[in-house]
């Protein structure tokens, strides 16, 4: 689903493209929205046209220099921007840290750190693949580093290739806190088809003996377990702890949005994502929620969406991908173009959720082959989803 | 498909307000239209990233006004000239455009509010392949992507700048629409003299125009006239049919599948020559031709929706590929008309060619029914 044209020519070539009703829309959207974007000469001198964001200010030549030439300048200031994303959702500030990194990156021998940062930025814009390249190189000149360990074992853990990812996490159980290497193994063992036992364990772990940050963690996956074994009252509960510990957790809110939708709860969604909107998965559980209460609010969010996952597609930025296909199949109701973009996002990433977007977009479709493939990988890894039952056993 | 929520959407695209928004990835937006050796367009830079550019706010209270904005505007007219740059090409070499901003506006999209400037830059020549040199917020954030819409005549096309290719080349020579007539003229021409299938169709229902049914037997027509009228009438009911139905395919309106209309276009040459040979209908083949013409016809289509019609030039196109149809349709009938009305009156004809030659037809299109029916692929 491309809807570029880099080349025209007189004879563009065989063009067989079915034409499908969403594309006939995103095109009329995208002629709408380049007819009507006017611009204009707003009325007021004093109207505010944006809000900066901490750390988003013009940076002189002279500090610019700074953060070139003082490597204890530039690593606290790459950190606190890719935290900035993380907070916010804004893929902005990925881009500020890149820049810090960059006089760094350039250098003959990089500094480890500078590659870990570089790999968290690459694994936040989901270019797994280039994330892990820079983890090796930085592995290969610090090995007990515990933080590089831990994102090589999330990322391998992202792409389904779950015996490296435990690998990973052995090196941990060296390196770092006992509790994180326990957490870093059981969460992989759980989608290995331990999950009953990987749960046993990690409820096991006493928050109290954890450091602050593995806390959070703990009921995050905690939540996403008891979820997969059908516990859904244990998996608010554990979702609502995590939250009350660290409310700006972004997985944990999405993944408890997305148990209320399930149960359709959507009224309780929508005040779990309010304030939240201007990150696309959230604004995504806002417009399925819509859909679900049918009150007719949810136009916005869905043009909201549709314009900005019509950027990326442009910029061919993969990151939403998941949230694409979702929002093609539960709000779209476009099951043919929602399996394109599973598809596509399969290539991307295998994380539960994305096996469960493959198999509902495929069953939607009628197009049973198109699960083949996380069949399969389901198959080999054993892995365990209550909420994958009607799809595993209809095909 | 809920079209109206789309169409609602569509519409909201163009103003979002201002206390919703997405965060995507910095992006540019750059629209250009070349037409001779003038590139006018404009450019939209975030006005975060405006800020990130040159900085404009001046009080320092973390909020960008429109007076912050537009007093900063020729220091991010500035910026922009020496991270913006178009080159007229000229096989390797690249004359540089001279490149001027107007007023500024402000434009609303989905991640915030863009400063939008519109340009002219002007080339020292005729633009035939356009460089562009891209580098707007290199160093401050390598994710900026310049998203262009490109526009050359009626051709469109779209590109992502910047990154780390600050430079790319695009061809905006469009073709001419006369270029286009005269391609998709031979193109008809050449389907119709190498596409053997409509040739027989047409001979099939030729072959009897130079004879009048009477009494179960084939007499020859007494005069020029009738053969005429006859063939004029069957020519034309095929042209009008296939005319039809070629433009509706073309322009998407109607679509068959091809292995469908390829196997009734086989069926259709058997029916016309065994019509010659146990005549059921010798009044109106016009008839005849005109319902299998419609067939033919998405055949045609076929044929062109695998050449593509040429941005810009899709209706001349695709009636220069008509016009060449018929053209070559008119030539066969011109070169067998003579050779036939002159062999009329002889048994040779009567008896060897109508009966033989419509079998032989026939045959022929049988064998074709088989592959394209049946067999797989």
């Amino acid at each position: 689903m491309r809807l570029r044209e880099h080349i025209s020519s007189v004879f563009p070539g065989r063009r067989r493209i079915r034409r499908r009703p969403f594309f006939t829309a995103l095109l009329f959207a995208l002629h709408v929205s380049t007819a009507c974007a006017t611009p204009y000469i707003p009325a007021r001198d004093a109207q505010v046209l944006a809000e900066l964001p901490a750390g988003a200010r013009h940076a002189g030549a002279p500090s610019r220099q700074l953060t070139a030439n003082r490597l204890d300048i530039a690593l606290p200031l790459a950190q606190f921007y890719i935290s900035r994303a993380r907070a916010t959702g804004d893929l902005r500030f990925l881009g500020y840290a890149e820049a810090v990194l960059a006089p760094w990156m350039s250098q003959p021998a990089v500094v480890p750190q500078v590659l870990v940062l570089h790999a968290t930025i690459l694994q936040s814009r989901h270019s797994f693949d280039a994330s892990l390249i820079e983890l090796d190189r930085a592995l290969k000149m610090r090995p007990d580093d515990a933080q590089s360990w831990l994102t090589r074992a999330t990322v391998l853990r992202v792409l389904g290739r779950y015996a490296e990812a435990l690998t990973s996490c052995e090196h941990l159980a060296v390196a770092a806190d006992p509790a994180i290497a326990t957490l870093c193994r059981q969460s992989v063992l759980g989608l290995m088809g331990q999950l009953t036992s990987a749960y046993a364990a990690i409820a096991a772990l006493s928050p109290k003996e954890m450091p602050p940050e593995a806390r959070a963690w703990r009921y995050s996956e905690l939540g996403e377990m008891a979820e997969r074994l059908a516990d859904d009252a244990a998996a608010e509960h554990w979702l609502r702890e995590g939250l009350a510990l660290a409310p700006q957790d972004f997985y944990m809110r999405l993944a408890y949005a997305d148990l209320l939708l399930r149960q359709q709860r959507a009224a309780e969604a929508l005040q779990l994502l309010a304030g939240y909107e201007s990150m696309e998965p959230m604004l995504l559980r806002v417009a399925i929620a819509h859909r679900q209460l049918q009150d007719g609010a949810s136009v916005q969010a869905e043009a909201l969406l549709s314009s900005a996952f019509d950027v990326e597609q442009r910029r061919s930025d993969v990151v939403h991908r998941r949230e694409q296909a979702r929002f093609l199949l539960d709000v779209d109701q476009q099951p043919a173009a929602a399996l394109a973009a599973a598809e596509e996002n399969w290539k991307v990433q295998r994380e539960p959720d994305d096996i469960l977007i493959l198999l509902r977009s495929a069953q939607a479709a009628h197009q049973a082959p198109a699960a083949a493939p996380a069949l399969q990988f389901l198959q080999t890894t054993g892995l365990e989803d209550s909420r994958l039952a009607p799809y595993r056993d209809a095909t | 498909m809920n079209v109206p929520r789309c169409i609602v959407a569509a519409l909201m695209s163009c103003s979002f307000s201002a206390a919703a928004h997405a965060h995507i990835a910095s992006s540019g937006f750059l629209v250009a239209n070349v037409a001779g050796a003038d590139v006018t367009g404009s450019i939209e830079i975030a006005v975060l990233d405006v800020e990130l550019a040159v900085g404009v706010d001046a009080n320092r209270d973390n909020q960008i006004t429109w007076r912050e904005l537009s007093d900063g505007a020729p220091q991010l007219a500035r910026y922009l000239s020496e991270h913006l740059a178009f080159t007229a090409q000229d096989g390797g070499l690249g004359v540089a455009c001279r490149l001027s901003f107007q007023a500024m506006q402000v434009n609303d999209r989905v991640d915030g509010s863009y400063a939008w400037l519109p340009f002219t830059a002007q080339c020292p020549l005729a633009v035939r392949d356009l460089g562009i040199d891209y580098s707007v917020m290199a160093g401050l954030d390598p994710s900026h992507r310049g998203l262009l819409t490109l526009t050359a005549g009626r051709v469109v096309q779209t590109a992502v700048l910047g990154g780390a290719a600050e430079h790319a080349t695009f061809s905006v020579f469009a073709p001419s629409r006369w270029r286009a007539f005269v391609d998709y003229f031979h193109a008809g021409i050449w389907h119709i003299w190498s596409g053997i299938d409509h040739l027989l169709f047409l001979l099939s229902l030729l072959l009897p125009a130079v004879l009048l049914r009477n009494g179960g037997r084939w007499e020859p027509v007494p005069e020029a006239r009738p053969a005429l009228i006859s063939i004029f009438k069957v020519v034309t009911a095929f042209t009008l049919a296939h005319s039809l139905t070629l433009t509706l395919a073309a322009l998407d309106i109607v679509r068959l599948p091809s292995r469908l209309t390829e196997s009734i276009i086989a069926a259709s040459i058997i029916v016309a020559a065994l019509n010659n040979i146990f005549p059921l209908v010798t009044e109106s083949r016009a008839r005849i031709a005109f319902a299998f013409g419609l067939l033919h016809g998405f055949g045609f289509a076929s044929v062109l929706a695998d050449m593509g019609l040429p941005h810009g030039a899709r209706l001349i196109s695709l009636l220069a590929f008509n016009v060449g149809i018929e053209t070559g349709q008119m030539a066969v009938v011109l070169a067998v008309m003579p050779i036939i009305y002159a062999l009329r009156a002889g048994a040779f004809y009567r008896r060897a060619v109508m009966p033989w030659g419509s079998a032989a037809i026939a045959a022929l299109a049988l064998v074709w029914l088989v592959q394209r029916a049946v067999l797989p692929g």
